[in-house]
């Protein structure tokens, strides 16, 4: 029996100080995520609490056939997606792969300069990527998130979101065509 | 570049852009990104992107264990639904 296997079994019988253990390894893993979807620190914090009060309520419906991991992703997606459909509209965008790829042009497609290749970026180029990746529309976002950025197996993302494997591979491929479009003027020499 | 000679490479660049483009089954493509400056460009733009999300990361101030846990706290127990009388006789009749 591994660690979580154990946290979750007692967290199931009303231990909250194993609960606890749970929330300490998996806080900073849910915060990023939170962040990279809301785009925005305070946001991410809260849903960050939201999740894992879910979490807590709900524990005892966790069958363990899929990771603990992918079933708090799940809880975030579901928190990020409540809190977004209290705000306004989203801006309405284009994601069909011939347009896409037509915004690249019939001409030259240019060579993108040298990106800095530490793990440390800039404030304009964070400025950049939030403001494009705020574009996308959530539910690209998340499966741009959850696959290339936390490196998710595509049948992961399908079960963490109830989608079938080429949906997932469809808005991946949407999301990463619109995104490489968005990021196009700033890195053209 | 004439998009129409281009797209099928295009999707498949998009499709393959996180895999290691030296398999043999990415043999093709890897052909088509060495004569091709423009879809090599697309190539290449497409993996900084990928590159920079992953690199943009944020780090949690302060541990926010405790906060959830009084939450917690404040809501009592988990609920234990227990049986109900008539079920149990159903499953162990006398």
């Amino acid at each position: 029996m591994d660690d979580d296997t154990a946290l979750i079994a007692s967290s199931k019988a009303g231990d909250k100080r194993a609960f606890g253990k749970l929330v300490k390894k998996y806080e900073q893993m849910v915060y990023s995520f939170a962040f990279k979807i809301c785009r925005d620190p305070e946001k991410a914090e809260e849903v960050l609490q939201e999740t894992f009060i879910n979490a807590y309520r709900g524990i005892k419906s966790f069958s363990g056939k899929s990771k603990f991991s992918t079933w708090l992703y799940r809880i975030v997606t579901n928190n990020c997606l409540m809190m977004h459909r209290k705000k306004s509209h989203e801006p309405v965008v284009s994601l069909d792969e011939t347009e896409l790829l037509k915004e690249t042009g019939e001409l030259q497609v240019a060579h993108w300069g040298e990106t800095p290749h530490d793990a440390i970026l800039n404030k304009e180029l964070k400025e950049v990527l939030d403001k494009a990746i705020e574009n996308l529309p959530l539910d690209y976002r998340i499966v741009f998130v959850m696959r290339d950025v936390e490196g998710l197996s595509t049948q992961e993302v399908g079960n963490a979101l109830n989608l079938s494997v080429p949906a997932v591979k469809s808005r991946l491929h949407r999301a990463r065509l619109f995104l490489r479009n968005e990021l196009d003027p700033y890195f053209r020499k | 570049m004439k998009l129409v000679d281009h797209t099928k490479y295009l999707l498949e660049i998009c499709e393959k852009v996180d895999r290691d483009i030296a398999s043999p089954t990415c043999k093709k493509l890897r052909e088509h990104l060495a004569k091709c400056p423009d879809c090599a460009a697309y190539y290449d733009s497409l993996k900084k992107t990928i590159f920079l999300y992953r690199n943009y990361d944020v780090k949690l101030k302060g541990s926010h264990v405790e906060e959830i846990l009084t939450k917690l706290e404040l809501e009592g127990p988990l609920e234990i639904k227990l049986p109900s009388l008539q079920s149990l006789r159903k499953k162990h009749p006398r």
